[in-house]
């Protein structure tokens, strides 16, 4: 037997015991699933026949109501009744569910004006309300039968169109359109459950029981460790992805739900289209679990894994969400982003039909994805860092001289840790929500200023400064050689266009703010020398030293003890995520591409005045360029491409820039070394 | 970078070898000849940045020899004990078990050797029985070599009573011997077993100590530490402390004694690692 295999027996006995995984992975799909939706079903019919079951009580009051009167006796849905002068008390007041008050007009067809009030806020009201329509509509039926007899004309006559609409769609279309929607997550969701227990038990939970160390002691290889775990999580995954596929299916097209044949849906999925969404589990299942193992093996704890996983958990759920929107089409962009293909994939097979080659697109994507994944978590088990955590072994304070303690103590003070960076940018983001965008609103461009410099700015110091933190090499204040700054410039210059054309990329798949757009060219517009000077000092200046203090100085400081590319890829995406709003979802990309750009020219040159300039130049050009009246509408306008020519060359300055970086400084350190930069070097043996 | 293995077969430290006492246990098992070193340090460095977690470390251990490591917590004996058996690579220098360099081929050098670490992890969800036969497993063991060898290690060790109970439900003593019996159930020629008394009531103590002395008279270079001088004085043909990642001082455990001036190898101890304190204030 090969060492993967004798790991992957153990694994799976183990976790075949542990209660946890055989909860997630049978009893939930099996048993809790179906009763949930049977009992939601049965509430909401238990609901509605109460409705029906009750008589609504309404009331008609005004003039020439007796017709209406009539009309109403004989519907059993609704009951009569008296109601005094307040008709709107009446309706609050429960007595009435909704009423109709009734004018006669002064035209010479006595015709009636009639207005139904009821509480949109009440079910009963809303009950009462349409039954009431109801019977308006047979009066009115009734009145203009009378007319068109008194006048010798055919009922046709008052009907010269008569609309009525057919779907296409046969019943297990619409079955499956609709639960289509809903049961893709439900499976992404499940299928992810069914490996996130097991991943964290089996990487995490050997570090937090301390048995990591014993099986590396074994003669096998790491890779051996993680096939074997790997592929137990990826079984236990696929298996709860099976069963919860399985128990969906009995329960939804067994018959059993009432509710689809109240609903008129039936739903039928045939068995070709369920083979494939089991098929496409599998890589997905093998995704998740390589994912969250590589994850879950740097964790000391099964807490800590947890708090790691989470983060993931809700990235994954975001794609798998997807489908639920109407509008967005399972196109070929869709079926290579990750896990959003895949829900995509299953929402078309269970409304009865997928492009083959968007099916296919998925499966390949998928695969690849699951290998990716399952090549870092072989990279995690493999790193002295991940398995004996950032010291590799580092005896630790307690194991340490007191000397040495307090030296270490001393240097990890100098700079803030990677968390409290963390959390100082989250506080300060909301801070900056909840106060910058009222400042702006009732202010406008001051209330900017104000906001960049009071809620930006000053916290920032405030925090290195009382943190008791060095300034100096928290917020990188080296001075930078004129020939950095003139490669940093190159950098930002270069990557401006490839920027422009990420957020034109990006109109194809995403909304277009265009109302937020013009505000934005309208307040970035300069038609005066003096507004120009000043547009640069409020949106140039001000967030080249206001932002860059918090997300290069405070952020970059704090994380810069993580590995190179985990600092560029986290102050990056932090960065873009500030810039968020519900309208602007299209600005993150792009801004979080410049902050890593950023990012990286000043952890390689170690001076935050290298992404002031950056920042400046990025910004101050925007400005310039969209006060140019013959620019300014090539720019204002994100459906239009930008300019192909430019691209080369572009890439060019890019290139040269970034290479005159590399050239004129030393690679970023990590680890102990960046995190502890006061910590004397031990003299040597 | 991991170091590379530039040498094998003899060495020399500048330091003299002590020759094994004697086994303490008699019976009918000869004593080995001492032969090659079945541990080896030789020039080992760990750094961590800037922090020298092992300097310039150099020790051996031969077969039928029992070695202790002391020092503080922190001193590096976990870190060297980790390049060992290859689980961290060293900054410099190298780490030989039974003639293999640790660095060049880590599976063989973990093949001949047996790591009881301090953490005693024990996998909850199985069976002592069934946790000794994985381990066996994975050393190369199956079929009748397998059962042959759980039965060995489970009887030296008195696991028959427990020895279907899952290991979460398992007493300390019990887990601790369990632990031994999944070190050694591939019966390697090397044992490394970080305090291996810890937490033990004094019968479990005194099955270690037993075990130790039967491995020595079978010839296994026996590498313990631990921060129990009895124990040390009871068991140890050498002794090395180290201080800062550095081995201060090495040789028999009277030697050691008599070099520091002290009565006892616990004042011993305490000089040599106070010293290190002094000096540094």
């Amino acid at each position: 037997m090969k060492a993967w295999q004798i790991v992957f027996r153990k694994e799976l006995r183990e976790t075949l015991r542990d209660r946890r995984t055989l909860l997630v992975m049978i009893v939930v799909p099996v048993m809790l699933y179906p009763v949930l939706l049977i009992t939601m079903e049965q509430l909401l019919i238990f609901g509605m026949r109460n409705l029906e079951a009750e008589a609504s009580p309404v009331a008609v009051v005004g003039e020439g109501t007796a017709g209406l009167e009539e009309v109403v006796g004989r519907f059993e849905t609704l009951r009569l009744v008296t109601i005094g002068e307040d008709l709107e008390e009446a309706i609050r007041s429960d007595s009435v569910t909704a009423v109709a008050s009734i004018r006669l007009s002064a035209d010479a067809e006595s015709n009636r004006d009639v207005v139904i009030l009821f509480d949109a806020a009440a079910d009963r009201s809303l009950r009462g309300r349409g039954e009431l329509s109801l019977a308006v509509e047979e009066w009115e039926d009734s009145l203009l039968a009378r007319r068109l007899d008194d006048s010798g004309l055919t009922r046709s006559f008052a009907e010269p169109v008569s609309v009525s609409d057919s779907s296409v769609a046969r019943a297990e279309e619409l079955g499956g359109y609709t639960l289509g929607r809903i049961l893709p997550l439900l499976l992404v969701i499940m299928t992810l459950l069914g490996a996130f227990y097991p991943a964290i038990d089996l990487a995490a939970g050997e570090h937090e029981r301390g048995t990591l160390e014993t099986l590396l002691t074994a003669p096998l290889a790491p890779r051996d460790v993680v096939i074997g775990k790997f592929m137990t999580v990826a079984l236990i995954g696929v298996v709860a992805a099976g069963l919860n596929l399985a128990s969906m299916l009995l329960t939804v097209q067994t018959g059993i739900l009432q509710a689809t044949a109240i609903l008129g849906l039936e739903v039928s999925i045939s068995p070709l289209s369920v083979l494939v969404i089991f098929l496409t589990l599998v890589p997905l299942a093998v995704l998740f679990g390589a994912l969250f193992l590589g994850i879950a093996v740097g964790s000391s704890s099964f807490k800590e894994a947890q708090n790691a996983l989470t983060p993931v958990y809700m990235l994954v759920i975001i794609p798998a969400m997807l489908p639920i929107f109407p509008g967005i089409e399972f196109s070929a962009l869709m079926a290579i982003l990750p896990v959003a293909g895949v829900s995509f994939l299953f929402r078309d097979l269970m409304a009865g039909g997928a492009d083959p080659v968007l099916g296919t697109v998925v499966l390949v994507m998928t695969s690849l994805y699951a290998l990716a994944a399952l090549t870092f978590a072989a990279r995690a088990f493999g790193s002295e860092r991940t398995l004996f955590g950032a010291g590799s072994g580092d005896p630790g304070p307690a194991g340490r001289s007191l000397t040495e303690r307090l030296r270490a103590s001393r240097a990890r003070a100098s700079v803030p840790s990677s968390g409290g960076a963390v959390l100082f940018i989250a506080l300060t983001a909301v801070a900056f929500f909840w106060g910058g965008v009222p400042l702006q609103i009732a202010f406008g461009e001051i209330g900017l200023l104000a906001a960049e410099w009071l809620l930006l700015f000053v916290p920032a110091v405030a925090f290195v400064t009382v943190g008791g933190f060095d300034l100096r090499s928290t917020l990188s204040l080296k001075r930078p050689m004129a020939g950095q700054m003139l490669a940093a410039a190159l950098v930002i210059l270069g990557v401006m266009p490839l920027v422009w054309t990420i957020g034109w990329l990006q109109t194809f798949i995403l909304p277009v703010p265009w109302e937020l757009l013009e505000g934005l060219e309208e307040l970035v517009r300069a038609d005066t020398m003096m507004r120009l000077v000043w547009l640069l000092l409020l949106l140039a200046v001000t967030p080249a030293i206001c932002e860059e203090i918090v997300f290069r100085g405070v952020l970059l400081g704090g994380t810069r003890g993580l590995e190179p590319w985990r600092v560029i890829v986290l102050n990056g995406v932090i960065f873009g995520a500030f810039h968020l709003s519900f309208e602007t979802v299209i600005r993150f990309l792009p801004t979080a591409v410049l902050g890593m750009v950023i990012t990286w020219s000043v952890l390689r040159t170690g001076s935050i005045w290298i992404g002031a300039l950056m920042h400046l130049l990025n910004n101050g050009t925007i400005v310039v360029l969209a006060s140019i009246p013959a620019l300014g509408d090539l720019f204002s306008d994100p459906d239009r491409p930008p300019p192909l020519w430019l691209m080369p060359l572009a890439l060019v300055i890019f290139a040269a820039g970034v290479h005159a970086l590399r050239l004129m400084t030393d690679p970023p350190v990590h680890g102990l070394e960046a995190r502890e930069p006061n910590v004397p070097s031990p003299e040597t043996p | 970078m991991a170091a590379r293995c530039v040498a094998s077969g003899s060495y020399t430290t500048g330091r003299t070898l002590i020759r094994p006492r004697s086994p303490r246990v008699s019976g009918s098992m000869p004593v080995p000849p001492v032969t090659s070193p079945m541990i080896r340090f030789d020039r080992l460095t760990k750094c961590y940045g800037r922090l020298a977690a092992v300097r310039d470390l150099s020790l051996e251990v031969l077969g039928g020899e029992v070695y202790a490591l002391l020092g503080p917590n922190g001193a590096g004996k976990t870190t060297a004990i980790r390049c060992l058996a290859s689980l961290v690579s060293p900054t410099s220098g190298s780490t030989w078990v039974a003639g293999t360099c640790s660095q060049d081929d880590p599976v063989e050098a973990r093949r001949k050797l047996a790591l009881l670490t301090a953490s005693m992890g024990l996998y909850e969800r199985l069976t002592a029985v069934e946790l000794i036969e994985y381990f066996g497993r994975l050393h190369g063991l199956d079929g009748d070599r397998l059962d042959e060898r759980v039965r060995a290690v489970v009887g030296l060790f008195g696991i028959e009573p427990f020895g279907n109970r899952l290991c979460g439900r398992l007493s300390t003593g019990q887990r601790q011997r369990v632990s031994l019996a999944r070190a050694l159930v591939h019966d390697p020629p090397a044992l490394i077993l970080d305090e291996p008394t810890t937490g033990l009531d004094v019968l479990s103590g005194q099955t270690i100590y037993d075990f130790i002395d039967r491995e020595r008279a079978r010839g296994k270079a026996i590498l313990f530490s631990t921060h129990q001088m009895e124990e040390v004085d009871l068991l140890a043909d050498r002794v090395g402390v180290l201080r800062d990642g550095s081995l201060v001082a090495e040789g028999p455990p009277a030697t050691v004694v008599a070099a520091t001036g002290e009565a006892s190898l616990a004042r011993a101890f305490l000089s040599l690692v106070r010293d290190a304190e002094v000096q540094e204030s």
